[in-house]
């Protein structure tokens, strides 16, 4: 029976089909944006015309200064992750060659992980006031508790004949966890940490949403409270390339850190 | 390498003198013959139970052997069975592996002592490619030396000769997924072999190797154990395999694992392809077969 149920496609089709639905989506756009501001089927208000988004692309650039609110958001997220893998990576490997210390993290990281995001803000304000702490800190627990568990998970995961072939050569347990699950579960840290990067450049625009000097999310709601509107959709798809940018640069680093990882069998 | 006849003393009867003689001299298990030298291995009325909520399996049941220890050569012992009757439990007591070690009663003596857990005079070969995958075919043998804590260039001799012996020569820096299976295993084998455990367990090595590369890993095994001087252990339930490897074979049944009989055997010359049109090995097979297939075994 022939069926596409699971098919792979060939490179030009997909292409083709991607193509395809942004061109669906810039048409809608153009369609539901065409014609003079009074006789649009939605009005410029609403949602402005791919043209007029595009025209703002100078002011965007020049008057609300992109590439240095880039560089703020970035150096926010980067403090904040970073601080996340520093203190997370090393606790999810402890609990995950110590079950005692995965059982004692448990509560911790279920926690951590189940909290309402949006909570944090008002939660960060009232721990670091207003300020770059709160920001760093806000985007440090949004993080942490997924780092350590996906990092627990990672050294869990470990094949445990890998373990004993160990020490059937004579390995201490210090040996077992430095020459055997740490090199093995970083593959697995890593890809998790591309993936948590990613939220974490989603939550950053949440937290600059209230009290930011600088950033993409300060953009977004000068934009949407003085205009011009058409920054948020700019903005937007810039973060949406960068983030693109950065997850294919991420992957690509992946791939060369650990080649075996992208053989095919 | 030495020149392709490795010297060995007169003494050991691992060689035998007339290979065309080939008799079968089944043997009653021994129990406790305690030389001057202490057996390389001993079981003690050794009894494995494994519990799972209310229910028990009792993986091995009273088993009972003694594997002396022969000046200057280590004997090649083949545990073999069905599926199910104990043999890798067997072998993990012999390792100190959980969770099949501690015993659930008896005792486990290597050299005289009791086993406490796993060691590097008790290096194992197992089933699936234990190859580390973030590490070259070098890297992998060097394994046991860096653990051992050996200086970086005598780790490299070490490794590359071992390499050179297990014939992957040109592959050192490989990673594992560009190897075939046979390979995978060449490399298991010298990473096990450069640790110069005492006693080395294999746990179905060739399991997964198509009969070809099975053929060719059974003669360099052979090759390589002349020279070692090690006892091996070695789990099978292929019983052409177990007469061609083994200087002694314990034939076993189950569940619940039993050690039913232990049978000497002449170590034929011929390479395992070869050896197989022999009359007498194959007698030895059906031997074996007919024993394996006895009717006192009981299904259920």
């Amino acid at each position: 029976m022939k069926t596409a149920l699971r098919k792979g496609l060939s490179r030009p089709v997909a292409i083709g089909l991607q193509v395809g639905s942004v061109a669906a989506i810039l048409l809608l756009w153009f369609a539901v944006t065409a014609g003079s501001p009074e006789e649009r089927f939605l009005s410029p208000l609403t949602l402005p015309s791919p043209g007029e988004v595009l025209a703002q692309i100078k002011s965007l650039w020049f008057d609300a200064a992109l590439t240095r609110s880039i560089g703020w958001s970035m150096t926010r997220i980067l403090l904040g992750f970073g601080l996340a893998a520093v203190v997370g990576i090393p606790l999810g490997i402890l609990a995950g060659c110590l079950r005692s210390v995965e059982a004692w993290l448990r509560p911790i990281t279920i926690f951590l992980r189940n909290i309402p995001i949006a909570a944090l803000i008002p939660l960060t304000l009232v721990w670091f006031g207003l300020g770059e702490s709160q920001k760093v800190f806000f985007i440090f627990i949004a993080c942490v508790g997924f780092v350590v568990f996906d990092t627990t998970a990672a050294v869990l995961e470990v094949d445990e004949r890998y373990v004993q072939t160990a020490w059937t050569l004579g390995a201490k347990p210090q040996h077992v966890v430095w020459k055997v699950l740490i090199p093995l579960a970083l593959p697995a840290i890593f890809n998790s940490l591309r993936l948590l990067f990613g939220l974490a450049f989603g939550y950053i625009v949440l937290a600059e949403l209230i009290d930011a000097k600088f950033g993409l999310g300060y953009i977004i709601q000068i934009a949407q409270r003085r205009g011009p509107r058409e920054h948020i959709y700019l903005v937007l798809f810039v973060i949406t390339i960068i983030a693109f940018a950065i997850d294919r640069f991420l992957f690509w680093l992946q791939k060369k850190l650990f080649p075996y990882m992208f053989a095919e069998e | 390498m030495s020149d392709g006849s490795p010297a060995k003393p007169a003494s050991c009867p691992t060689e035998p003198t007339a290979p065309k003689n080939w008799e079968v001299k089944p043997e009653a298990v021994p129990t406790g013959a305690q030389g001057p030298v202490p057996p390389v291995v001993q079981f003690k009325n050794v009894s494995k139970e494994f519990r799972r909520g209310k229910d028990t399996f009792l993986a091995l049941e009273n088993v009972t052997f003694v594997v002396e220890n022969l000046p200057d050569c280590g004997e090649f012992v083949c545990l073999l069975g069905p599926s199910g009757c104990g043999k890798s439990t067997l072998l993990r007591l012999i390792a100190g592996l959980e969770p099949h070690f501690p015993p659930s009663s008896g005792e486990v003596l290597v050299s005289g002592k009791s086993v406490v857990g796993p060691g590097a005079d008790r290096a194992m070969v197992f089933q699936d490619y234990t190859s580390y995958p973030n590490r070259t075919v070098i890297k992998n043998v060097e394994f046991g030396l860096e653990i051992q804590g050996k200086p970086r260039a005598e780790r490299r001799d070490i490794a590359m000769s071992w390499i050179d012996k297990v014939g992957l020569r040109g592959h050192e820096n490989k990673y594992p997924h560009e190897l075939s299976g046979g390979m995978k295993q060449r490399v298991a084998i010298a990473r096990t072999l450069a640790v110069r455990p005492s006693i080395v367990l294999m746990d179905e090595p060739f399991g997964a190797l198509d009969p070809e590369t099975r053929y060719s890993m059974q003669e360099l095994l052979i090759q390589l154990w002349k020279e070692m001087q090690s006892t091996v252990f070695f789990v099978t339930h292929s019983i052409t395999e177990a007469a061609y490897l083994g200087d002694r074979v314990y034939l076993m049944n189950g569940p619940p694992g039993r050690l039913v009989e232990e049978i000497k055997l002449p170590r034929p010359e011929e390479s395992p392809l070869e050896v197989e049109s022999r009359a007498d090995f194959r007698e030895v097979v059906a031997l074996l077969k007919s024993k394996i297939h006895s009717p006192k075994r009981t299904d259920n």
